[in-house]
């Protein structure tokens, strides 16, 4: 089932447009990475569907109802993680928490228990009682987030929440974004960290100019550029070398020998790395390394928009 | 430069004029002073017309000069002052103007009673100094307006040959067309027509063979078939081998629209192409070219850039065509028509259009590569 339908969604401030006629369908469980550069229309798009923003025109749909006429709904079902921190530096952890989880109209012992849930699921259980000013970057985000899903929204948007913060922190949060698409969220995630959104998300659309220039799987989105990859193998010497044997390798394209390195491109798809160095291994090459050069996501972008993602 | 030297003497005229009425004098020499000036005024204002015949211009300057000593030796010093830029102009016409002429002037002060020296030597300096700026920036004015007559010239003679050309290159492209026209003729001719009339000839003789001999007929309708299906072919050939493949046409007509730029427009223009060019079909490519078209239009006369880089590249699954210009860009873009009537062609074949304005100004349209094409 389609969590959201976007259709024909602008944004526009004066003459320009933000968010140029998108067109987008998240459907329920998925991990949805927006990626795209600073300024490409994301934070915009993401505000129109937790309704801070009013769209000039299209439609956005939040499973098969019109957000702008069901807004009760939409909100009490969507949690939204802010790029920049939303909570209040002198009130401690809980209070937080009970804050944004009250908006939402629960009370009492459910209140208590979804509080103490969301705060025990971003590891924070244990500092309840502390004032967030207190925080590292990395607690503060991961606080950001409880007080988004203590009300369990179907679809959680998640706006860059891994800036500035720590590897082990930006670690944990990577995989609580697993754990809740785990337990059934769906997941809108933006950011212009591409290993991240490589990491995690299943499904990635490229923005650019707020608009969408290519959605899919990682390996789509690669597929689009070429489906060979490269392999290169670096040797002691290359004497001995079969190429032709090599090339009956099932995938691979070529062969070409630069000084002590083996190129060999192959289609992207198949799994040969294991009988081409076997396949060296009985010309009786010493291998020396082995590497794989294949397009990142980052190369897709750069092909795509002319631009690198941090522009 | 004529009107600066008349305006010279004539202030030295004034000053005179007013130095001689001004301090103690005889009044019965007023009539002479008055008669002196006014001639010298007719002579000055003489000269100009009379600037054609060299010979008479020189006299006139002689003339006036001896004027001015006359007055001075008969009458009263300060006359002398007006021989000054006489002399100049004698020396000059004479083709002597010099450091040496003026000093030649300067030093004859001391001929003078001392007390009007000073004022003499004060006149031959301010003299010669505004004859030769003048002089100077006469002959500069000359030089340029004998170079722009020059240039001038060059630019009427080198459109004149770019009109030869222009003309001449539409006039090959005609005969070109001519030519392939009719070698198509000929061959449709030689090889087509031959074999329709042998069919035809035969098909005929067997309709009246019909009834008499059936036999016969059936045997001259086969030979017809076979006559039509080889001239069928052979139409298939000659159209297989006249008709361009679709990628020579369109980077070709890419490349000369790109020269024709560099050509007629004070910019650097560049295709650059990459990858399967066999994979862009006919409709992409006109879809290329309209989008490029636009593009480069605006970036003439909106971006002041000095390059414009135009490039067709063929990835996996989609085509990739940059117009990308080294000129001032723009913060944000505005869409005008131009753009939107590009993201509708590209839109129609599932492409879309990226405009960037940060640096330079790029236009890339994106446009999905047909499966098995």
């Amino acid at each position: 089932m389609n969590i959201i339908e976007i259709g024909g969604l602008t944004k526009k401030f004066g003459d320009f447009a933000a968010v140029d006629n998108m067109s987008l369908t998240l459907k329920e469980g998925e991990i949805f990475g927006f990626l795209g550069a600073n300024g490409a229309g994301k934070s915009t798009t993401i505000s129109m569907i937790a309704s801070l923003l009013r769209p000039t025109k299209g439609e956005i749909k939040f499973l098969g109802k019109n957000i702008a006429k069901n807004a009760h709904f939409a909100k009490m079902n969507i949690g939204m993680v802010p790029q920049d921190l939303a909570i209040y530096e002198d009130m401690s952890a809980y209070e937080n928490v009970r804050f944004f989880a009250g908006l939402y109209g629960f009370r009492g012992g459910e209140l208590k228990a979804r509080v103490e849930e969301a705060l025990s699921f971003v590891g924070l259980g244990d500092k309840q009682k502390e004032l967030p000013k207190n925080f590292s970057g990395g607690m503060k985000r991961r606080l950001n987030i409880a007080c988004a899903i203590a009300h369990r929204p179907k679809l959680i948007i998640m706006d860059e929440p891994t800036v500035g913060i720590d590897p082990h922190s930006r670690n944990y949060i990577l995989q609580s974004v697993k754990e809740l698409n785990r337990m059934g969220c769906t997941i809108l995630y933006t950011s212009h960290y591409m290993e991240e959104v490589e990491e995690i998300c299943t499904r990635i659309a490229i923005v650019d100019h707020g608009k969408i220039i290519a959605d899919g799987t990682k390996e789509q989105l690669k597929a689009i550029i070429t489906d060979s990859k490269e392999i290169w193998i670096d040797v002691k010497s290359v004497e001995g070398l079969n190429q032709e044997q090599l090339k009956e390798i099932r995938g691979v394209l070529s062969v070409r020998i630069e000084e002590q390195r083996i190129k060999i491109q192959s289609r992207a798809e198949i799994g040969n790395l294991n009988d081409i160095v076997q396949q060296l291994i009985r010309d009786g090459m010493e291998i020396r390394a082995v590497e794989e050069q294949a397009p990142n996501l980052e190369t897709v972008f750069l092909t795509l928009t002319g631009r690198n993602l941090r522009d | 430069m004529e009107l600066w030297l008349l305006g010279s003497k004539s202030a030295l005229l004034l000053f005179i004029g007013y130095m001689l009425y001004a301090t103690p004098h005889d009044a019965s020499f007023r009539p002479a002073y008055m008669l002196v000036l006014l001639i010298y005024l007719c002579l000055s204002f003489g000269i100009p017309p009379m600037r054609r015949f060299k010979k008479a211009s020189l006299a006139l300057y002689a003339l006036s000069a001896a004027l001015a000593v006359y007055g001075a030796l008969e009458l009263h010093p300060l006359f002398l002052l007006l021989a000054v830029p006489s002399l100049y102009e004698l020396a000059a016409g004479l083709g002597a103007v010099s450091w040496q002429t003026a000093a030649v002037l300067i030093a004859a002060a001391w001929l003078l009673p001392a007390e009007d020296r000073p004022l003499y030597a004060l006149t031959a300096a301010m003299c010669f100094m505004l004859y030769i700026s003048t002089n100077r920036l006469h002959a500069r004015l000359a030089l340029r307006e004998e170079e722009r007559d020059k240039l001038q010239e060059d630019a009427r003679r080198l459109t004149r040959a770019l009109a030869d050309n222009e003309e001449y290159a539409r006039q090959s492209e005609y005969t070109i067309k001519l030519e392939e026209r009719g070698r198509l003729s000929q061959q449709i001719h030689d090889e087509v027509g031959h074999s329709m009339a042998g069919a035809l000839i035969q098909m005929e003789a067997a309709r009246r063979l019909l009834d008499a001999d059936r036999t016969k007929a059936e045997e001259l309708l086969g030979n017809a078939i076979v006559i039509s299906k080889e001239g069928l072919e052979r139409i298939r050939l000659t159209l297989k081998q006249t008709k361009p493949p679709a990628e020579q046409l369109g980077i070709g007509r890419l490349q000369l629209f790109v020269d024709e730029l560099s050509a007629k427009y004070d910019i650097r223009a560049t295709l650059n192409y990459a990858g399967d060019l066999d994979a862009i079909t006919q409709l992409q490519w006109r879809i290329i070219q309209a989008n490029v078209t636009e593009a480069v239009t605006n970036s003439l006369k909106y971006s002041g850039a000095e390059s414009i880089a135009v490039e067709v590249i063929v990835f996996n699954k989609f085509v990739k065509a940059v117009v990308r210009d080294d000129g001032r860009g723009a913060d944000k873009v505005v869409k005008g028509l131009g753009i939107v009537g590009m993201e509708e062609r590209s839109a129609a074949e599932g492409g879309t259009i990226i405009v960037d304005g940060s640096r330079g100004f790029s236009v890339t349209t994106l446009l999905p590569v047909r499966a098995g094409s």
